[in-house]
């Protein structure tokens, strides 16, 4: 008989909605967390790609001697036989791989490598030099080519020429990276034989085995893929990428396990980013502050991928609206997901568009807001963020600043900018679908001595997938976490599903939750026959199995366990749709100071409002809200990838030039859990957390001083030369 | 990395005789605190065959009373520096290491000032992007283009530049600079002393390989600070695109004494981050003496000292930037007890 499928009431929640430290807290921040970077095995080899760091290259030789002559190199190999040209600054642009037997020796020899080459004469990096007439072609439908259209252009310019007011504007955002800690790459053991396991940094353990064993002429069956601890992939680590293959081919030639972890340049120029945009907008609205029209042309600058960016209006409601967007692409490495692929760049172009309107009619930024967006969470959303950012108490609600504030128009205990310092407040929103698919599973064992195994492959990204596996099992047992172990993070165990979209909660969750459902139908079986009752009708609370009808009736976990002797319950749960549901809704607030001598940004306060549905752990849903926030700010204020486009050379490939904030950079935040949403299903989040931060600092730059900075980041440069054009 | 040998002297005598004779002689490098060296050397963009680790040598770290002057150690770390400079225990210097203090708090990050010493800090090399990806053989490392001249160059000089057109990255030496400090620098022959403000070189004085006047056998031994320096009013700004490590977009040192009508008397006004020297306005700082302070004054002092600037393509933003800077620092120094 299959149980009942539900969640129980949050009310008799114990260990899920609670705030609980992950559970490999400790073995992270003491660095006995084992990731793909750290493995050691007998006999492993250090393989490095070799990069020609340019844009677009004419190859005349490539010399291996050199590098084979250096000691401790057992290999060195061409990555493509009789490769000519470079045609782009990405994977293209690795030419050979080398091996050795010390991570240094492999760098020396990846160095010694020669290549003699020529630059082409048009790097191809700038939409000017891709569009000339005789530049080489980067992809079939050419350099520029019209990848999305909506809506009618005609009854679009109507409505704007309607409209009473009417604002034109060019908004812009740089490529931005994944920059994960821990980069790109994979250990091969693989000695030749009929079976190999690879420790791979990877967003889908499950679905790996199928593309390394491709790579080592296995069938998935004989590779496993191991993935204890995740270092950040935000997207750019779904496939096993050029590096997994080589990696691959080096172990086949050598019969040796092969470390190969790209370098952290290598992990700027080849491993996928966020696309860049050019977004032009006209938009009009009417007296109480509907937009009635809004006309978009956009470029996506994806490198040789085609970019990302949802077609507008992004989440707000337009009477009229036509956009046409063109994919321009360069001899750079191509775009990849990456945390709300495209929305971020939608985001920050349209939240700055309503606030520009909000201005030009005199009103409340988050009236116009509430005004034109249809989901009343929204409205509470935002209601919720004003209240937490201080708006009821700032004096600039319909125009900028004209004065440093002061202490009592912000809330108590907000922190105030320094003196002379402009000070201003914005809001963006987001929304997310999420999810879950079809696929994930879970098995739960229970053993005679009461321990509690609860398996599934995924990986756990940092979000705290390891410790829901746990807790869900934990709850609907009655037992404390610690009491289950998680396993996870191997493609052995049941299957989990690629992390993307943030879709693992919604697909793993269900799986777990099923599993724990049958566990516990399981042990009542054992139990009716010393407690007599029937199934259905027994307790799970604080340790113990107790008679619904009878609380005398009670034996504690550990005798119930005891009774299975030598038959260990094992049951397997698989995704069930009741137990998730997708849609999820954000808003943002942000208070920051300026400078308007130096044009210096600093952000003070953040708010962020987020459902979810059920918080499976209210500590690691805030880490999530919180961790959006600040790569929001990071993106709103430091991050781009800067290009020579003479040399068709990338300037920023290291943490030092490529620039993510930090610690010091971090205002307060405030991470708040929607306690309007009470829906009874789980869901993931953190991608709707990520996307509306740099709207909401845009929008606050400017009612803080009046400067409208249009392109990201906001840097002081351009806040100097907004203010300048403010006058 | 290229293999090296590391030589470990006793003496600051034994170090300058390991050491070649002619700039752009890589063969022997000094070691430091090597936050610079490593760096340097992991890009390859030095080679040398033997490093020469100062920190074998007994007696160069560490900060004494001289009577008339304040000395620290070429080797004293950033870290030490830091906290020395909290405590102020020299009488009279409270001013000056106050400013010190807000200078060294500024470098980077606190790892990196628990190993960097101040000499380190001195001698380090450019940050231009060009500079330090070994792919673009510029004219600091010995080529023929300051690629940032036509390139990329939001991070790059707007005074003093030409042919290079870097940004000498330490802010100590514009805060020292500002205090009147002399560095000691000790040669197979003897040893001399000079003006920090003099230590530094342009690009356009002499060889662009180089950007003080060290020689190749030489050794920074010590810091020295006048108390007399020590005892002005002085503040420190440095403006950072983060708050979290960073180098100076721009930066200001200002050291100032007030005559008894409450007029400039003694002024320094140093630049940092906007040219390959720190950057001493002399000019300015004349323009300024026996005036009152105030918007006037400030507004004088801003467009004298940015009057000759001649920014590039990206980096037009430091002029204004600098002129922020600098009327706050003649705000702040008012406020100095």
């Amino acid at each position: 008989m299959e149980p009942e499928i539900r969640w129980k009431d949050r009310d008799d929640l114990t260990v899920l909605d609670r705030s609980l430290p992950r559970v490999d807290a400790v073995a992270k921040v003491t660095g006995t967390a084992r990731y793909s970077h750290d493995m050691r095995l007998p006999g492993m080899v250090y393989a490095r790609l070799v990069l020609l760091p340019w844009s677009r290259a004419r190859i005349q030789v490539i010399d291996l001697a050199p590098a084979q002559a250096l000691p401790g190199v057992v290999h060195a190999a061409l990555v493509e036989e009789d490769k000519e040209l470079v045609r782009y600054l990405g994977d293209d642009a690795v030419v050979a791989v080398v091996a050795a037997e010390s991570p240094e020796q492999a760098r020396d020899a990846a160095r010694a490598v020669r290549i003699d080459w020529t630059p082409e004469d048009n790097p191809l990096i700038t939409r000017e030099q891709v569009s000339e007439e005789d530049a080489s072609s980067l992809a079939r439908r050419g350099n520029v080519w019209q990848s999305g259209e909506r809506g009618d252009e005609d009854s679009t310019q109507r409505a704007l020429q309607g409209a009473l007011v009417m604002v034109e504007a060019e908004y812009s955002a740089p490529v931005q990276h994944h920059a994960c800690l821990e980069t790109h790459g994979c250990v091969v053991d693989f000695r030749g034989g009929d079976e190999a396991t690879v420790y791979a940094s990877t967003q889908a353990v499950s679905n790996n085995p199928r593309s390394f064993a491709r790579a080592l002429g296995l069938d998935s069956a004989q590779v496993r893929v191991v993935c204890e601890y995740m270092g950040g992939g935000f997207g750019s680590k779904f496939g096993i990428g050029l590096e997994g293959r080589v990696a691959c081919e080096v172990a086949k030639a050598l019969g040796r396990p092969v470390h190969l972890m790209v370098d952290r340049p290598q992990e700027f120029l080849m491993t996928g980013n966020r696309s860049g945009t050019r977004q032009v907008m006209r938009a009009g609205a009417d007296r109480d502050g509907r937009i009635v029209a809004l006309h978009v042309e956009a470029d996506k600058f994806g490198g040789v991928s085609g970019g990302s960016l949802p077609t507008p209006p992004y989440i707000y409601r337009v009477e009229e609206a036509y956009a046409r967007i063109h994919t321009v692409h360069a001899a750079l490495d191509g775009n990849r997901a990456m945390r709300a692929p495209g929305h971020p760049q939608a985001s920050f172009a349209m939240e700055s568009m309503v606030d520009e309107l909000a201005t030009e009619l005199g009103m409340d930024a988050v009236e116009v807001r509430i005004q034109n967006l249809a989901s009343e969470t929204h409205h509470r959303q935002l209601r919720a963020v004003a209240r937490a950012i201080g708006w009821d108490q700032h004096p600039f609600r319909t125009s900028p600043a004209d004065r440093p504030l002061e202490s009592h128009e912000r809330p108590p205990g907000c922190p105030a900018a320094p003196p002379g310092w402009m000070e201003g407040i914005g809001f963006a929103v987001s929304q997310w679908g999420a999810g879950g698919r079809r696929g994930a599973q879970c098995e739960v064992r229970i053993e005679s001595d009461g321990s509690v195994t609860s398996s599934c492959g995924v990986q756990d990204l940092g979000t705290g997938a390891r410790s829901y596996v746990a807790a869900i099992v934990a709850e609907e047992l009655g037992l404390e976490r610690d009491q289950v172990t998680a396993r996870i993070g191997d493609s052995a165990l049941p299957p989990g599903v690629a992390s993307g979209g943030s879709v693992t909660t919604g697909s793993v969750a269900p799986a777990v939750q099923h599993a724990a459902l049958l566990a516990r139908e399981a042990m009542e079986e054992r139990a009716v026959a010393v407690l007599g009752g029937e199934t259905g009708g027994f307790s799970f609370e604080r340790g113990r199995i107790t008679r619904k009808d009878d609380a005398s009736r009670s034996i504690t976990w550990r005798e119930a366990c005891a009774l299975l002797g030598e038959e260990p319950v094992s049951v397997v749960g698989s995704f069930q749709r009741e137990l998730h549901q997708g849609g999820v809704h954000g808003a943002q607030a942000a208070r920051v100071a300026v400078d308007p001598m130096t044009g210096r940004v600093k952000v003070l306060d953040m708010a962020c409002v987020q459902d979810q549905g059920i918080p499976l752990n209210r500590a690691t849903v805030r880490s999530q809200i919180n961790g959006g926030m600040v790569q929001g700010l990071s993106y709103a204020l430091f991050e781009q990838r800067v290009v020579d486009p003479d040399f068709g050379a990338v300037l920023t490939a290291n943490f030092e030039d490529y620039k993510i904030a930090g610690a010091k950079d971090i205002p307060r935040m405030q991470p708040i859990i929607d306690e309007g949403d009470q829906r009874s299903a789980v869901m993931g989040m953190a991608e709707a957390t990520g996307v509306p931060g740099a709207g909401a600092i845009a929008n606050a730059v400017h009612n803080a001083c009046g400067a409208r900075v249009r392109a990201l980041p906001i840097t002081p440069d351009r806040v100097l030369e907004a203010l300048g054009r403010k006058g | 990395m290229k293999p090296f040998e590391m030589a470990l002297p006793r003496s600051v005598e034994e170090a300058t005789r390991l050491l070649p004779d002619t700039i752009g002689d890589d063969r022997a490098r000094l070691l430091a605190g090597g936050q610079d060296l490593l760096t340097e050397m992991k890009e390859h963009l030095v080679e040398p065959d033997v490093v020469v680790n100062l920190k074998s040598v007994p007696g160069l770290a560490g900060i004494e009373d001289e009577g008339s002057a304040v000395r620290i150690g070429a080797l004293t770390t950033l870290a030490t520096l830091e906290a020395f400079a909290a405590q102020s225990p020299f009488e009279g210097c409270e001013r000056g290491f106050r400013m010190l203090l807000e200078a060294v708090e500024s470098v980077a990050s606190p790892q990196i000032r628990s190993q960097a010493t101040l000499g380190g800090n001195l001698n380090q090399r450019p940050r231009c992007w060009y500079y330090r990806m070994e792919q673009f053989p510029c004219l600091k490392k010995g080529g023929t283009e300051c690629f940032s001249y036509y390139g990329k160059n939001r991070y790059n000089a707007i005074l003093g530049g030409g042919p290079s057109y870097i940004v000498h990255p330490s802010d100590l030496a514009v805060a020292l600079t500002a205090l009147d400090a002399e560095v000691e620098l000790v040669g197979p022959t003897g040893t001399r002393s000079m003006l920090v403000e003099d230590f530094f070189v342009l690009p356009s004085e002499g060889d662009p390989l180089r950007e003080t006047r060290i020689a190749a056998n030489e050794v920074l031994s010590c810091v020295r600070i006048p108390k007399a320096s020590m005892a002005r009013k002085s503040v420190w700004l440095k403006f950072k695109e983060r708050d979290a490590y960073d180098f100076a977009l721009a930066s200001v040192a200002l050291s100032a004494e007030h005559a008894g009508d409450g007029s400039y008397g003694d002024v320094r006004l140093v630049l940092g981050g906007v040219a390959p020297t720190p950057w001493r306005c002399h000019r300015t700082e004349k323009k300024l003496l026996g005036r009152e302070p105030g918007e006037d004054a400030s507004v004088l002092a801003q467009e004298d000292a940015l009057a000759e600037a001649e920014p590039l393509s990206e980096n037009g933003y430091k002029v204004p930037l600098t002129k922020g800077l600098i009327a706050q620092a003649l705000l702040r120094i008012e406020e100095v007890r």
